[in-house]
């Protein structure tokens, strides 16, 4: 098998034994695997407007999987990618609403600006923490989701509160109506757009930018660009500024298309979506577009399997933890391979006491 | 988390403090032991918060159905030992990497108690137990809402303490998170002794999730551990993988949040209660930064080279 | 009665063999030695006797006993210890703690510190180890971790004691000390299997000396009596039947002190690195179109000159100049920028990057330089890339392979097409054809010669003095971190040995 196609299949087949083990689970917990994942697909793609939904998750879901694949290429752990799409939210809300009287024209890509710098800021500091103390960046960024979220549901509820809202879930005052970017349905030209234009400057960045490939030689051996007279702090840094630029740019983009305020714990999942999009294209630019279809339909779908189909939505939840569990297994024990099985069989009845 | 308040009755004094205290605390500093030791044979958990709620969930679930306490724990045990195995299988005889692992983990852990109680009790968001654990009782004074968990906890981090350094046993598990060579040369195998070390863990993992459920609330719901499971892991990390530091470090996050609420209570409301949520989370990342600053240095815990 | 025989033991790494069909039998209490170079096989040789390492094939026998190979715990049962040459003591561990994780004494389940540190005490002190129980490793001089490790391997009853390279760390008298209380353990009935290099030290212990090359045992048993420095010399190094390079040219010699040097180390040091001394006061001048060579045992400087070349390792007194500019306090872009170039100790880890493509590997150097945020075009970069790997003979199927999937040989020669270029003005060659077999030794070789010719300054570490005479116009000799001895050919390997070997002042 070429190199190249080897991981593919790797990922494709742990995937699949991921999706086999849940079928059982679900089998086990006494819902029908059959039925369940048949609402899984008519979630993602066979309902009327499935397709729509599909998208409009895909599309934040990309763009932030981008983020996090550029951190992991360079070799740094930034699982914060939920907390970096909320501060972006926030500091995109809170510029909209300071500017809610001005020209869309200007606002729109001010707040989207405000976004991406909420959201480096705060991959700004663990990655500091890291160059400078050697703090590793897992437990500050995981603590980062959580705290972001606080501050969320602060905002939310506090100085940007809806006073006219029932008050169920903290909701702040709606965007202006020239700044939205797209209806409540997620799916507009311009945010597409945008989509396609920041993938295209991630692709570029990546693979034709030298910060790209050393960061990617970085990433698998640290020692070796060192050696060759690289400033690692650099390529650090900029890594956790690029992640969580994106991460914030999704939350800006998420603000202004289909949600249109801020609601606090809105899209909870989505930062460790895209960590694990990234992780199933294998950190690809291109392999993240088709493996974001593949999770956003599973997003669409996890709305509408409660709703719907009467099936728990935390099924998704389990898929894609399941999916996490084995996606970066890079072996498998012998014992258990189908061909090992007649050599022990025969060991077996070949031994005489 | 706001459910772990001050005691109930507005009890001022120091002792009813430290009663408050150390309940808050005990099932981050099980869940902090199950991660120590398992940090210790070379893995590092980040499965504890899934290990944790599932746990409790087993705890309610098993009292609930069975009206015995004693079940609900054993239930949880099991769960937690399986889910814990399942950890070591993936890493060590998969190769996955240890950090994705242990997210995958707890996300299967917060997932599968989501749909294990849709499925057993319907569409809820939370169940009740019928009984605690058992507690201390009115002669305790103010220690009377203490469970048993919450009793033997410092003769599990003492017998910890001295299994780890006190016996030939815990000296080879030491050796095989710190010296793997050293360890396979004298002919202990590091890959088995994880195992062991998982499985303890996995244990005290639901020790922790059964008293976090069951030590005085008496329910469980989905996603109250609200990342407790991180934190008991960043406490290990403080703590230097010791017994005793892991379990100071878990104290201290707990006593940050109490005296945060604490705080709201008595100074009114000049903070958002968002900001005092946080305040552990933020204890959490200067405990690791601190750490870091005084051992010079990663921990490596990231290592994704292949990508 | 033999303590321990190997038959036909064969270890293969993936492609790597380390060992081929090795078979030997050690006598029962006597001392032994297994000598070779570097990447011999003689570490893998020890670890398979004490069962860390599995053969892919091959039979272990011990005291006439056959044992299961690959098996610690059967190899300790049968008495054989293994000291191994980084110490298998977790650092954090107290003296007491050490014996005792690795003990199969039977004793307590629990133990007070008290009551641990008696358990040992004796046992430390039959062994005239200098180290109280309750000193942590990592606390402990390197001889003193060394007795340590020694004590370790001999909680057990242990019949046969294998070292590996002992000697590596020790200072002279130090070493003399270790001799002796072997020579004790030896007339204790303890058979002891050492692995050593230096050849004066294998005179001085062994009774009899068996030589590795190359994975091969191309010598069992020879008995000490009539063997002489020069005989064990020519069993280990062998005769190369290779013709390296063309003999240099004493002529090309006579026109270096008008060039600009390459190199100018003027009263440098350092303090001490991981893995080697401090330099202390060293000055060296390498001019253009000069090869220099290193020699000394390894552990004296080597590592540190190149960590200090590479700014790595700050200077702390003295000054280096490449090629005419200052850059003692320069980093390590700056003074790439003015021609430097490395060859770094550790292929694997310090000059390539397995994971990543051949491409990637090689362009590393161009990438390095300029703006980090710049475009660059990986398809001429991959294209250059192939014409230059080609050109150097490197074998490979696409310049997107990994450069993991490369031969040593082969890898050694990416490195090399990356480091050796046209703006070239200083080039330091560390250890460049360790774990290469014959060809590809020639290869490098013949490459610094060339760039040697070209007018760049060589500096070449190498622990095999024979190439090292047959490719430099001077040799320079480090001792702890110092130069003790600068020769010109002809070169005798005596005096240069002897240099070597030289005891401290």
């Amino acid at each position: 098998m070429s190199a190249r196609l080897f991981p593919v299949v790797r990922a494709l087949t742990f995937v699949a034994l991921a999706l086999v083990a849940c079928a059982i689970v679900f089998q086990l917990a006494g819902y029908p695997s059959a039925g369940m994942f048949a609402a899984i697909a008519e979630g993602a793609f066979l309902a009327p407007h499935a397709i729509v939904h599909t998208i409009r998750w895909a599309m934040p879901l990309f763009i932030t999987a981008l983020g996090v694949l550029v951190a992991f290429r360079c070799g740094y752990f930034n699982i914060g990618a939920q907390g970096q799409f909320y501060a972006g939210a926030i500091t995109a809300g809170l510029v909209a609403d300071a500017l809610h009287a001005g020209p869309p024209v200007l606002v729109i890509p001010l707040v989207l600006a405000a976004g991406i710098a909420g959201g480096a800021l705060w991959a700004l500091w663990p990655g500091l923490l890291r160059v400078l103390s050697g703090t590793d960046e897992v437990i500050t960024t995981l603590m980062g989701n959580f705290i972001a979220t606080l501050a969320l549901a602060y905002v939310a509820s506090g100085p940007l509160k809806d006073g006219s809202g029932s008050g169920e879930v903290a909701a702040a005052r709606p965007v202006a109506e020239g700044f939205r970017l797209s209806t409540s349905s997620g799916v507009s030209f311009s945010l597409a757009a945008i989509v396609i234009v920041v993938g295209l400057l991630m692709w570029l960045l990546v693979d034709r930018t030298a910060f790209g490939v050393l960061g990617s030689l970085a990433g698998r051996n640290p020692v070796m660009v060192v050696w060759q007279g690289a400033r690692s702090g650099r390529i650090a840094i900029g890594a956790f500024l690029f992640s969580g630029s994106l991460a914030g740019l999704a939350g800006a983009l998420e603000l202004l298309g289909p949600s249109g305020r801020l609601l606090s714990g809105f899209a909870p999942t989505l930062g460790f979506g895209a960590i694990l999009i990234a992780l199933v294209a294998g950190l690809s630019v291109s392999a993240a577009a088709v493996a974001s279809i593949f999770f956003g339909g599973l997003a669409a779908a996890s709305l509408y399997l409660p709703v719907i189909a009467g099936f728990p939505a935390a099924a998704i939840d389990i898929i894609n933890a399941a999916i996490t569990l084995l996606i970066t297994a890079r072996a498998w024990p012998a014992k258990l391979t189908v061909r090992a099985w007649p050599a022990m069989l025969r060991r077996r009845t070949a031994t005489t006491p | 988390m706001a459910r772990h308040a001050a005691p109930p009755d507005g009890d001022n004094t120091m002792i009813a403090a430290i009663a408050a205290i150390l309940q808050s605390a005990t099932p981050l500093i099980y869940v902090a032991l199950g991660g120590m030791i398992a940090a210790r044979a070379g893995i590092w958990n980040l499965g504890l918060e899934g290990l944790m709620i599932a746990g409790a969930c087993a705890a309610v679930v098993g009292t609930k159905q069975s009206d015995s306490a004693g079940v609900g724990i054993a239930c949880a045990v099991v769960v937690c030992v399986l889910g814990s195995i399942l950890l070591w299988f993936v890493i060590e005889k998969l190769r996955a990497n240890p950090v994705i692992a242990g997210l995958g983990i707890s996300g299967l852990g917060l997932g599968g108690t989501d749909l294990a109680i849709q499925a057993i009790y319907g569409n809820e968001g939370s169940v009740h137990a019928p009984l605690s654990l058992p507690q201390l009782g009115a002669g305790a004074g103010a220690f009377a809402g203490c469970s048993v968990l919450v009793v033997a906890m410092p003769f599990v981090v003492a017998a910890l303490w001295v299994v780890l350094r006190r016996t030939r046993f815990g000296l080879q598990l030491s050796a095989c998170g710190e010296h793997p060579f050293a360890a396979r040369s004298v002919g202990v195998d590091p890959v088995r002794m994880r195992l062991v070390a998982l499985a303890i863990g996995g244990v005290l993992c639901a020790f922790g999730g059964a008293e976090l459920a069951l030590g005085r609330l008496q329910i469980f719901s989905v996603g109250m551990t609200a990342g407790r499971g991180y934190m008991a892991f960043a406490a290990v990390v403080f703590g230097a993988m010791d017994p005793i530091g892991s379990a100071a470090a878990a104290t201290f996050f707990s006593l940050v949040e109490y005296l945060g609420i604490k705080g709201q209570l008595v100074f009114g409301n000049i903070a958002p209660p968002e900001l005092i949520l946080s305040l552990p989370y933020i204890a959490t990342v200067l405990g690791v930064w601190i750490s870091s600053r005084l051992r010079g240095g990663a921990a490596a815990l990231s290592e994704l080279r292949e990508y | 009665m033999s303590a321990l025989a190997c038959d036909d033991v064969t270890v293969t790494y993936g492609e790597t063999v380390a060992l081929s069909g090795v078979s030997v039998a050690f006598d029962a209490g006597r001392i032994h030695a297994v000598v070779g170079q570097n990447g011999a096989g003689k570490t893998t040789f020890a670890r398979v006797c004490a069962g860390i390492v599995r053969p892919s094939s091959g039979a272990l026998t011990i005291g006439d006993e056959p044992v299961p190979v690959g098996n610690v715990r059967a190899s300790r049962a049968c008495g054989v210890e293994l000291v191994h040459q980084s110490f298998a003591l977790p650092p954090s561990f107290t003296v007491a703690e050490a014996l005792e994780f690795g003990s199969t004494r039977p004793g307590g389940l629990v133990f007070s510190r008290r009551a641990l540190e008696a358990r040992w005490r004796a046992h430390l002190e039959n062994l005239d180890v200098p180290a109280r129980l309750s000193d942590r490793i990592r606390d402990l001089p390197v001889e003193t971790q060394q007795g340590v490790e020694i004590a370790r391997a001999l909680v057990s009853d242990a019949k046969l004691l294998i070292l590996d390279e002992p000697t590596a760390v020790l200072a002279p008298l130090a070493i003399d000390r270790l001799f002796a209380r072997l020579r004790r353990l030896n007339a204790s009935g303890v058979t002891v299997l050492l692995i050593l290099h230096k050849i004066r030290e294998v005179l001085a212990i062994a009774e009899t000396v068996s030589v590795l090359r190359a994975g091969r045992l191309v010598e069992a048993l020879l008995p000490r009596e009539g063997m002489s420095p020069a005989s064990l010399a020519r069993a280990i190094v062998g005769s190369s039947d290779v013709d390296l390079a063309a003999p240099i040219a004493l002529e090309a010699l006579a026109a270096e002190s008008e060039r600009v040097a390459a190199v100018h180390l003027s009263g440098v040091s350092t303090r001490a690195v991981l893995g080697g001394p401090a330099l202390d006061d060293v000055s060296l001048t390498v001019g253009c179109g000069e090869i220099v060579g290193i020699a000394g045992v390894e552990g004296n400087g080597q590592r540190t000159l190149v960590d200090a070349l590479a700014a790595l390792a700050p200077i702390t007194s003295g000054t280096l100049r490449l090629a005419g500019h200052d850059v003692t306090s320069a980093p390590l872009l700056e003074r790439r920028g003015h021609g430097l170039r490395i060859i770094p100790f550790e292929r694997n880890i310090e000059g390539l990057s397995l994971a990543s493509a051949l491409w990637q590997n090689w362009s590393a150097r161009l990438l390095v330089v300029g703006r980090l945020l710049r475009l660059i075009d990986p398809p001429r970069l991959r294209a250059t890339s192939r014409t230059v790997l080609e050109r150097w003979g490197v074998r490979f199927g696409s310049v997107d392979q990994n450069a993991g999937t490369l031969s040593g040989g082969n890898a050694q020669k990416v490195v090399l097409a990356r480091e050796i270029d046209d703006d070239a003005t200083l080039i330091v060659a560390a250890q460049p054809t360790r774990g290469l077999d014959i060809a590809a030794m020639a290869f490098v070789w013949r490459a610094l010669s060339e760039a040697r010719d070209r007018g760049c300054g060589v500096i070449v570490i190498s622990s095999d003095l024979d190439e090292l005479f047959d490719i430099s116009d001077r040799v320079v000799v480090f001792v702890s971190g110092r130069i003790a001895g600068e020769f010109r050919p002809p070169y005798d390997v005596r005096t240069v040995g002897e240099a070597m070997t030289a005891a401290h002042a």
